[in-house]
């Protein structure tokens, strides 16, 4: 750094595996080759295929939060957001079906509400979070409480259910595909390589990591600090109502137990896949990655009984914290 | 004088980080009673040495002696124990603790199980009004100012019953009355047998409170002399290795009297009342003040990100400015004088930093990694940008590399009128001309260039005119001959020109 | 059914002694703590407490009810310190959310001369309450294992959903294993589904990737026999096995009652015991004779020949 004549040579490539980089890729090898060991069944179309699409509903909310976590947020309030925007999708779908009758155009309705009501969820807590300038964790624990009382009261405290007929047509957008690939895998595909480019390549994805690192910088940088967040939790409402678009025809039902805990998992994922929860770092893979452990965890422990059943949480923890801990052991080096 | 014994010497010490060995079998003693300066180029391994000293680093050959037997500090925390403790130049303080608690953090004074209280503010109090600084003890850290916060620093090490003192640019954010005070306390903790090691880019300074100096270059020790055996000039070529013949380059005439930017009338908050000024194409405005006095804040004002009110015409055009886009738009951009806090993302990296203001120049949907890459190649060698890596992370780059970048970043946006704020803040005498030498270029090309420095011989070598700031409120612009150090001082201290608007 | 007909009688019994009774009586209050809806059979016995308090309030002035819904032990332990200090119970009906913590607290207001009403989950301290109201847990998989037994005569492999780790869960679960003892039948997969459709929907899932001869599920709840269905369906596996479920969700009762193959049977844990509890204990404030001792209401199978009447088209459950 010191010499007159020193130029600025790219950076040595190592060849020690970055950790910070490989950590998640390698927990998610590792727990694949763990499932393929204990039953023959596992790498099955039928269990990969049920793994993917059920990960799908996490994975796009996940990757929605990696960009509200990046830019220095925190969002506590999507699993009930879910749950308000399937019990709003099905009622919509509900009530229109004497008048529009059964078929897609009733569901095409039904899914623009569901996005509607995220965009609508998504600017509630984004302005308040901005505008009225209230701590993303409070707003959203707040927000949290009433998505879920509304889901509760929309269903009497019971189930919202779907109409029989309609959930016949719908019912492929779940257990449907092209090619043998499910369709929440072909959507969960989509938003997360979107995603991606979008956070690595966009103004947008620049401006979010910018105000997590440091909001000051970015405001004096000309960067529109309060716009770009309202925007991560608008973007954060939209995916979360394509997941739940996806969700409705698996079960055709809503209730108050619907997303219970999709929160936690959602931002777990984003935290075992690299990005930094203050802030200031986000990949969007790696939050695809993650997403995939803590599904993979759940199915490996269904799959083969290595553990009583009343411990599986305590091994997704361990499995959760060792996979952050590999990615930490390289930046205390620097 | 150099009877006297050292307490913590430095023999034949080197560090590398990794295979690149940055300080190279250096030597060092400080010895009780006296001020040692230690001065050099940004990155000449001043911070390094410090760092080993006070156990923040080890020496990877070499030893340390404590009162001339050999010592090893695990831990900053043991040197501390040990009575060795360095003020950091970006400082360590809690910033939602209030200064009698930072004071005091880690050895708070207890009476039995609780904390004393009392005691402590009583302490706090006495210590800071030593330093003559009316700061409150009750005040939290991020209410105070650059400079109160320095004296708390300083508080802190005397709380601590230091017997060697490192001090890295102590007055590098102090003006020249709170130096005074701050050398008075030197003063007097010398009387009392405590070794000072002190660096500064302030060679005024350096001639005339060190006892012994010591000047390193490119991670070597180059010269150590005692006091008054070399001047100012002979330092500053001992720290470059190269003559400096001036360090301000000519004044050049403004060719064009065109004024591009009139500001009206302009308050900032409740900080800044009425300031009225014009500035013309070509020109180089100085603004000078104490701190404090409301430049900064008007200037924030006028680029949007203080509420501001008040007339601002651009090119004989109204404009109103909301934000640091708007400003941008209309070719007005601010080089903060907080270029850690709010000129560069210190996580990322020297890419990430040069674009993030002219984002929109590489893609509105996409961005063009290639152009950025270009843009950092060209930046790089424009501005003589020193990094050991391209994908460094600037947190890690000296200060002077990150001055170069923040004005690279500002330059991508192409403005037309440049505001830099403390251009030179905590940087080397050599990069420093490398910066003068640039805004001078700017404003020969035909920009206008505002510069706002508490360093009075800055604004009077660079300066075509200079407005000067006391309390919120501009009380004189000077042109001419009437730019020196006397009229800015007594027009700063308010003894003249009260009415001036 | 039985007991909501003696719940009937006895309170239209009331009825008609009423007039002469309130006018002097002061106004009693009787609190009500139940767990919140957070699944549907809370949701069903959310339902008929409200139902149940209102018809109560329309009949009697004199009496005055404080309902309170918790999501947790400690919320429910709050809401009854509350209702003692603010509101000044006479009596309280309460669906204990766990035994072990709520037994202390119950156990001062009957200290402070109350009436104490306990429903479906006991206590863990004996001869605290005046009037216990449950289901039959052990019934309920005594029940279940019973049909398997029946319908499974010559043995085959099943699998269990259980709900939600509890007491109740391990009663039903020994209860079900110790009545298919010894027929044969084995049970190849055991995981909990915690009473939730979609954790049912993935653990089968699971389940069925896990074991490719499955003669048929015992998902105790009918949620989760809603989230097993749906993974049997998609793995296209509907001829080979059959669910049970429990509780006597409407939807489930209409599939019995039609003659659904995968549906064959249910078994009753109502949810509207906390509506009977309720009346009964409104009954000493309203009547002379105050009614104490233990109600168990039975877990009964209900098959397509009876299932007509436990179909109730209201029941949000």
């Amino acid at each position: 750094m010191t010499s007159e004549t020193a130029t600025i040579a790219p950076a040595r490539k190592g060849f020690r595996i970055d950790f910070h980089v490989w950590g998640p890729v390698i927990a998610l090898l590792a727990l694949i080759a763990l499932g393929a060991f204990l039953n023959p069944n596992f790498l099955s179309y039928g269990n990969v295929t049920n793994v993917l699409a059920r990960s799908a509903f996490i994975g796009i909310i996940a990757v929605g939060m990696t960009f509200v976590i990046t830019s220095g947020g925190l969002d506590l309030s999507v699993g009930s957001m879910a749950a308000f925007i399937a019990g709003v999708m099905i009622m919509v779908m509900n009530a229109l079906v004497p008048s529009m009758g059964v078929g897609w155009g009733v569901i095409f309705v039904g899914m623009a509400a569901a996005l509607v009501v995220g965009v609508a969820a998504g600017l509630v807590n984004g302005l308040l979070i901005t505008q009225a300038r209230i701590e993303a964790f409070i707003v959203t624990l707040g927000t949290m409480g009433i998505f879920r009382s509304l889901i509760t009261w929309l269903a009497d405290g019971g189930t919202l259910s779907l109409d029989f007929a309609v959930r016949e047509v719908y019912r492929p957008v779940y257990y449907g595909g092209i090619l043998g690939v499910a369709w929440p895998i072909i959507v969960f595909a989509l938003v997360a390589i979107i995603g991606e480019v979008i956070m690595r390549k966009t103004p947008f994805g620049r401006h979010c990591a910018a105000i997590g690192s440091n909001e000051q910088v970015a405001r004096y940088s000309a960067v529109h600090v309060e716009r770009v967040r309202l925007a991560a939790y608008v973007l954060l409402g939209v995916l979360v109502g394509i997941a739940t678009i996806m969700y409705v025809p698996r079960l055709g039902s809503a209730s108050s137990s619907t997303g219970v805990l999709w929160e936690l998992e959602a931002i777990a994922a984003v935290i075992i896949g690299g990005t930094v929860l203050k802030g200031g770092f986000g990949r969007v893979w790696g939050t695809v990655v993650g997403v995939l452990i803590l599904s993979l965890i759940g199915n490996i422990l269904n799959l083969a009984n290595l553990v009583s059943p009343y411990l599986n949480g305590a091994i997704q923890g361990v499995i959760i914290i060792l996979a952050v801990v590999l990615q930490r052991q390289k930046k205390t080096e620097r | 004088m150099s009877d006297s014994p050292a307490i913590l010497e430095a023999r034949d010490v080197s560090r590398s980080f990794g295979p690149v060995e940055v300080l190279h079998g250096v030597e060092i003693a400080l010895r009780a009673g006296e001020v040692h300066a230690l001065i050099g180029e940004n990155g000449a391994g001043k911070s390094t040495v410090m760092k080993i000293l006070s156990g923040y680093l080890e020496p990877t050959t070499g030893e340390l002696l404590l009162d001339g037997k050999p010592v090893r500090f695990s831990s900053s925390e043991e040197a501390e124990d040990k009575g060795v403790i360095l003020i950091h130049q970006e400082f360590n303080l809690a910033e939602q603790l209030t200064v009698e608690e930072n004071i005091f953090l880690g050895r708070e004074l207890k009476r039995g199980i609780f904390l004393d209280k009392k005691r402590m503010q009583t302490e706090a109090s006495r210590l800071l009004s030593a330093l003559e600084t009316r700061v409150s003890p009750n005040a939290r850290v991020s209410d105070i100012s650059v400079s109160d916060k320095q004296m708390v620093e300083i508080a802190k090490a005397l709380s601590r019953n230091a017997r060697v003192l490192i001090m890295d640019e102590p007055t590098a954010v102090l003006t020249n009355r709170e130096a005074e005070v701050l050398f008075r306390q030197i003063e007097r903790l010398k009387a009392s047998g405590t070794a000072i090691l002190y660096t500064s880019h302030k060679l005024d300074e350096v001639a005339r409170i060190a006892d012994r100096v010591t000047v390193f270059r490119d991670g070597a020790r180059v010269a150590a002399v005692k006091a008054g055996e070399m001047n100012e000039d002979q330092m500053a070529q001992a720290m470059v290795g190269r003559e400096l013949s001036n360090l301000f380059p000519a004044k050049s005439p403004m060719a064009d009297r065109k004024t591009v930017l009139a500001v009206r009338d302009f308050d900032v908050e409740n900080i800044v009342a009425d300031a009225s000024f014009d500035l013309r194409r070509g020109e180089i405005l100085g603004f000078a003040g104490l701190v404090g006095a409301g430049r900064t804040e008007l200037m924030e004002g006028l680029i949007g990100v203080r509420a501001a009110r008040g007339a601002v015409e651009i090119d004989g055009k109204k404009v109103a400015i909301s934000n640091v886009k708007d400003a941008r738009r209309l070719g007005l951009v601010y080089l903060t004088e907080d270029r850690k806090g709010r000129g560069l993302v210190l996580t990322q990296g020297m890419r990430e930093n040069l674009t993030l203001l002219a984002l929109d120049r590489f893609g509105r949907y996409a961005l063009d990694a290639k152009a950025e890459d270009a843009a950092l190649t060209k930046a790089i060698s424009e501005f003589d940008v020193r990094a050991p890596t391209r994908d460094v992370r600037v947190g890690n780059l000296s200060g002077g590399n990150q001055q170069k970048l923040l004005l690279a970043k500002t330059m991508l946006a192409e403005p037309d009128i440049v505001i830099i704020d403390e251009p030179t803040r905590g940087i080397d005498i050599g990069t420093k001309q490398q910066i003068y030498e640039f805004i001078h270029k700017l404003a020969a090309s035909g920009k206008s260039v505002i510069v706002i420095s508490s360093e009075m011989a800055e604004i009077i070598g660079l300066s075509h005119r200079v407005v000067v700031m006391r309390s919120g409120r501009i009380t004189g612009i000077l042109q001419g001959d009437d730019i020196n150090e006397d009229q800015i001082v007594r027009y700063a201290m308010g003894l003249e020109g009260r009415a001036a608007a | 059914m039985k007991l909501t007909a003696l719940a009937g009688a006895l309170a239209l019994g009331v009825a008609f002694a009423t007039p002469l009774y309130a006018q002097d009586a002061e106004t009693a209050v009787i609190g009500v703590s139940i767990p919140a809806a957070t699944h549907g059979w809370a949701g069903g016995m959310n339902f008929h407490a409200q139902a149940t308090i209102a018809a109560l309030e329309e009949r009697y002035e004199n009496l005055d009810f404080v309902l309170s819904t918790a999501s947790d032990p400690g919320q429910q332990v709050s809401d009854i310190e509350d209702m003692m200090a603010t509101r000044n119970i006479d009596a309280l009906v309460v669906l204990p959310f766990e035994s072990e913590p709520l037994t202390g607290p119950v156990a001062r207001v009957k200290e402070a001369g109350k009436w104490v009403t306990v429903v479906d989950r006991g206590l863990s301290q004996e001869n605290i309450e005046d009037l216990y109201v449950a289901g039959d847990n052990p019934g309920f998989g005594r029940v279940a294992g019973e049909f398997f037994k029946q319908q499974l005569p010559d043995g085959g492999n099943v699998l269990v959903l259980r709900g939600i780790p509890t007491t109740i869960d391990n009663e039903r679960v020994e209860a079900f294993e110790a009545a298919i003892e010894g027929s044969g039948i084995e049970i190849v997969g055991m995981e909990h589904g915690n009473w939730n459709r979609d954790d049912a929907f993935e653990v089968t899932q699971d389940l069925l990737s896990r074991n490719s001869d499955v003669a048929a599920i015992w998902a105790s709840d009918d949620d989760m026999a809603v989230g097993a269905i749906e993974a049997i369906n998609q793995a296209g596996r509907e001829g080979e096995m059959w669910v049970l479920g429990g509780a006597g969700m409407k939807e489930m009762i209409e599939r019995v009652r039609d003659g659904d193959e995968m549906v064959p049977a249910n078994v009753t844990y109502p949810p509207a015991m906390i509506g009977t509890a309720i009346e009964l204990t409104a009954l000493n404030f309203v009547g002379n004779a105050p009614v104490s001792g233990e109600f168990i209401i039975g877990s009964v199978l209900i098959t397509q020949d009876n299932a007509e009447q436990y179909y109730y088209p209201d029941s949000p459950f």
